[in-house]
């Protein structure tokens, strides 16, 4: 379905309910936004689905949406992406088949335990790692050349 | 620093003025989901968050509660309560740590709304280590760190138990080693006083080499049993370790199949118990052989000439403190060289198992792109690697060089000054051979041994395990069939129901059809009926037994399971078909084939039933496997039957044999089948329609039609997708 980005109002209706509305021709009351690609385009690509999952609209990206529609958009996201990106590495350590680490990411920093490093370190790229830890959460360094070098060198020494 | 803090059931007099918390649960995200803390309070009347501080930032009261659910998000989860006026309110967010928690509190929360009794399993785990603070890789799991390695040595020694005479007689044959070692620098030290110097006694020149020689023989006899003898005992304890792992993996509950890839699974049985073999073949001889003689020539130096024994053995500890302090991060890097070789060896594995793909898709370039990326990494770890490894062990070698510099300086000097005998002199030297060679190495031992110990642990982790409950093997119980499922509820990850609240019977010899969509629970519900898994909440009975109280294996012997791709094993076709009833009488296992379509084609191979299926049953064609798998389930015989998508591969003919062959097999049989294609389950005698893990209808196929509901529906969708084939009419 082909639907012009300009039509589209986001708005919170009521106060938890993602409300989107196409124009003056149609409504939905209860709308999920979900990345097509969130690891590969972290912002771009945003598809908006009703509460059965069915798309409505496939967004290039947020930026065509008014200021209201982008705001209400990117809170859901938030709401609903409870992954992390590291900032920066504080400390790592192997021991005993487990590696510890202490990050900090865009949340605050966390501590986390990851596990057989060959399943659960991947690279998607030669720069961009993601470690699942021990809970199945998932953190991501998009360019780990962007790391200070003291965070790198713990990649470098563990991976 | 903040940490995923870990629900609890709180003292409720310690944080509340409310007497009656029911439930309290720490979320490890903040209002703005930063990770931080909000509580979750549960009274009786009331669910409240409160902020850090114990500001209260939401209530709501129980009466207006309708329903609660745990909403999985990505990378986490929600607490979602829908008020009776069907409002949905989200009031805290949590990560995939605490998922499960809340999802228990959200039930909890759904049976004090609707005034029933309060079942919730919140009790605290740890996540933290007591002694030394780590997280621990799993809740209320051992800690790595802390694990008693002693103990573990203990353990794996025990494996060891029942070779107790030859363990016993190999420390005799160290200990002779070793004392055979220290002789013929004692040896020469004689020849060169009593002989060399006197230049006569030549007499006792002849005795010595006889004895040396002696000595020689021996030692080579010593060293030829003690090696084979070692050989022997770690194989056999490897043997060992390998049958008790490998015997505890089988009896594991399918979740933790579900949790690990099958590679790591394999690692334990192989690389784990080697490791520990090795240290246990290598590590703990040389250890053995190495310490005594080290302790032995210290003492004989210090007995021959203790001035010149500190002196020559100064470099001792600085070579040992070298080894320890590169040891560790070298061991790290050779660590990552192993990860760069799984990394390289998992690409060459896929290319080539797709190389078929490779080559269509014309992507060999490409493929030798990612080829040489994994390559140059491996290449650039080892060079690193070996390269700090080579620089060391140079820099080992140079101070163990200046030990036997300084034995000559300070031998020398005592020599020509007439304080120390050059036989004196000789014999330390000599001796000093002996103590730099294996000290190199010494720094090696704590690693390998902590290696060693850390497989030994992951060994006890698998063999420690709760496995299935098989109840009494020995009892034997005749099913007739009938299966009730009762308000089961049920959820892989029990954050998330597949499941929730299902309720059929089916009788003894009825045929029921699972229907949904994908993701509606349909091959769930095949899962527990196998148990495989088993309920979460509600009971599943057979023949109105709560089937955990029939033992697993007579009940698995007379469950049935085809399935959609069936898993042959490498073997002949007669191997496969009778696998579920070995020793089955060549002519039973013709029959069964004939009744599942598959006699024709195999006596068309030209060694008919002796064709090798191959890896998998790669060697036949996807028809053919099925029509196996069906001829095995024949022979099994069992009284009930699982059918999932069993002809969904194949194409139409075939699909006509099979279904021939299933009308034969399910006959008399209490039969749950799966269709991707609806109409193939007409000729069951009951559908039961699934819909978001909840049974929706329930009917023949005909009841369902007229009704015009979710079933109905769904075969139009599919009428208007594909033309429906008509094959359920086939005659058995």
């Amino acid at each position: 379905m082909s639907i012009e980005t300009s039509k589209l109002k986001i708005f919170h209706e009521p106060k938890d309910r993602l409300r989107l509305t196409v124009g003056d021709e149609k409504s939905y009351p209860t709308v999920v936004p979900r990345w097509a690609s969130p690891i590969s385009y972290p912002s771009r690509y945003l598809s908006l689905t009703d509460a059965k999952g069915t798309e409505i609209v496939l967004l290039d990206d947020t930026s065509g949406l008014d200021e209201e529609s982008r705001k209400a958009v990117e809170f859901e996201v938030k709401k609903r992406y409870l992954t992390s990106t590291i900032h920066k590495i504080i400390h790592a350590k192997v021991e005993f088949g487990a590696t510890y680490w202490s990050v900090l990411t865009e949340r605050g920093e966390r501590d986390l335990v990851t596990q057989s490093l060959q399943e659960n370190a991947q690279w998607l790229a030669p720069n961009h790692l993601v470690l699942l830890d021990v809970d199945g959460n998932r953190f991501e360094i998009p360019d780990i050349t962007a790391l200070d070098p003291k965070s790198t060198q713990f990649i470098a020494q563990i991976l | 620093m903040t940490n995923p803090i870990n629900p609890s059931l709180l003292d409720p007099d310690q944080t509340t003025a409310s007497s009656d918390i029911l439930i309290q649960l720490e979320a490890d995200l903040d209002a703005n989901f930063d990770y931080g803390h909000q509580t979750l309070e549960v009274t009786s009347g009331v669910v409240r968050i409160l902020e850090k501080g114990g500001v209260e930032v939401l209530r709501i009261p129980m009466t207006e509660i309708a329903s609660a659910r745990n909403e999985p998000l990505v990378g986490g989860g929600r607490l979602e309560l829908t008020t009776k006026l069907g409002e949905i309110i989200p009031i805290i967010s949590y990560t995939h740590t605490l998922g499960a928690k809340f999802s228990e509190a959200a039930r909890g929360i759904e049976q004090l709304a609707q005034g029933k009794e309060l079942l919730v399993n919140l009790k605290r785990e740890l996540t933290r280590c007591i002694k030394c603070g780590r997280l621990l890789p799993e809740a209320d799991g051992v800690c790595p760190a802390c694990v008693d390695r002693g103990k573990t040595l203990i353990r794996i020694l025990r494996f060891v138990a029942p070779y107790k005479k030859q363990a016993i007689f190999l420390t005799v044959l160290s200990f002779c080693t070793t004392l055979m070692n220290l002789t013929p620098p004692y040896i020469q030290g004689r020849l060169i006083r009593e002989v060399f110097e006197k230049k006569t006694n030549l007499p006792l020149l002849w005795q010595l080499i006889g004895v040396w020689i002696l000595i020689a023989i021996l030692g080579t006899v010593v060293n030829i049993t003690r090696d084979r003898l070692t050989a022997w005992l770690s194989g056999n304890v490897a043997a060992d370790l390998r049958s008790t792992v490998y015997r505890a993996i089988e009896f594991l509950q399918l979740t933790f199949f579900d949790k690990k890839q099958v590679g790591a699974i394999a690692s334990r049985v192989t690389s784990d118990t080697d490791r520990v073999w090795g240290f246990l073949v290598e590590g703990v001889p040389y250890f053995l052989l190495n310490g005594l003689t080290l302790i032995g020539v210290v003492g004989v130096l210090i007995f021959i000439n203790p001035l010149m024994a500190a002196v020559i053995l100064a470099p001792v500890p600085i070579v040992t403190f070298i080894g320890v302090a590169f040891w560790k991060g070298q061991s790290q890097l050779f660590h990552r060289v192993g990860q760069k070789w799984a990394r390289f060896h998992n690409h060459l594995n896929e290319s080539l198992h797709g190389i078929r793909v490779v080559k269509a898709f014309a992507k060999e370039d490409g493929e030798f792109t990612k080829f040489q990326q994994r390559n140059h990494e491996l290449r650039n770890a080892g060079v690193h690697a070996d390269a700090r490894w080579f620089t060391i062990f140079g820099g080992m070698i140079f101070f163990t060089t200046v030990g036997t510099v300084l034995c000559w300086a300070m031998g020398g000097y005592l020599v020509a000054s007439g304080k120390l005998a050059l036989s004196e002199f000789w014999m330390m030297q000599a001796y000093l051979s002996l103590v730099y060679g294996p000290l190199q190495w010494f720094a090696a031992v704590n690693n390998w041994f902590s290696r060693a110990m850390a497989g030994a642990e992951r060994i006890f982790e698998v063999t420690d395990m709760e496995p299935e409950s098989y109840g009494d093997r020995a009892k034997r119980i005749d099913i007739t069939g009938e299966v009730e499922f009762d308000h089961v509820r049920f959820g892989y990850d029990k954050s998330n129901p597949v499941l929730k609240d299902i309720c059929f019977t089916a009788k003894p010899g009825e045929m029921i059809g699972l229907v949904g969509k994908s993701g509606a629970g349909k091959s769930t519900t095949i899962n527990l009926i196998g148990r495989f898994y088993e309920p979460d909440a509600g009971l599943i009975k057979v023949d109105g037994v709560n089937y955990k109280d029939i033992p697993l294996q007579d009940l698995r012997e007379q469950i049935g399971i085809v399935l959609q791709e069936p898993f042959l094993f490498n073997g002949t076709i007669a191997e496969n078909i009778s696998y579920g009833k070995p020793g089955a009488s060549f002519e039973d296992i013709v029959a069964a084939s004939r009744a599942a379509n598959a006699h024709d084609f195999i006596i068309g191979k030209a060694d008919g039933y002796d064709s090798m299926v191959g890896e998998r049953g790669a060697k036949l064609s996807g028809g053919e496997r099925q029509r196996v798998s069906i001829a095995r389930a024949i022979l099994h015989n069992p009284r009930i039957l699982i059918l999932d998508e069993a002809t969904s591969s194949v194409d139409i003919e075939t699909e006509k044999k099979i279904q021939e062959a299933i009308q034969r097999l399910v006959a008399g049989r209490t039969t749950f089948a799966i269709a991707h294609r609806l109409s193939t389950l007409k000729n069951a005698d009951r559908l039961i329609v699934l819909d978001r893990g909840e049974i929706a209808e329930m009917g023949t196929h005909e009841e369902l039609m007229d009704k015009k509901g979710v079933f109905y529906k769904l075969v139009q969708t599919q009428t208007a997708i594909n033309e429906i084939i008509e094959l359920g009419t086939i005659n058995a």
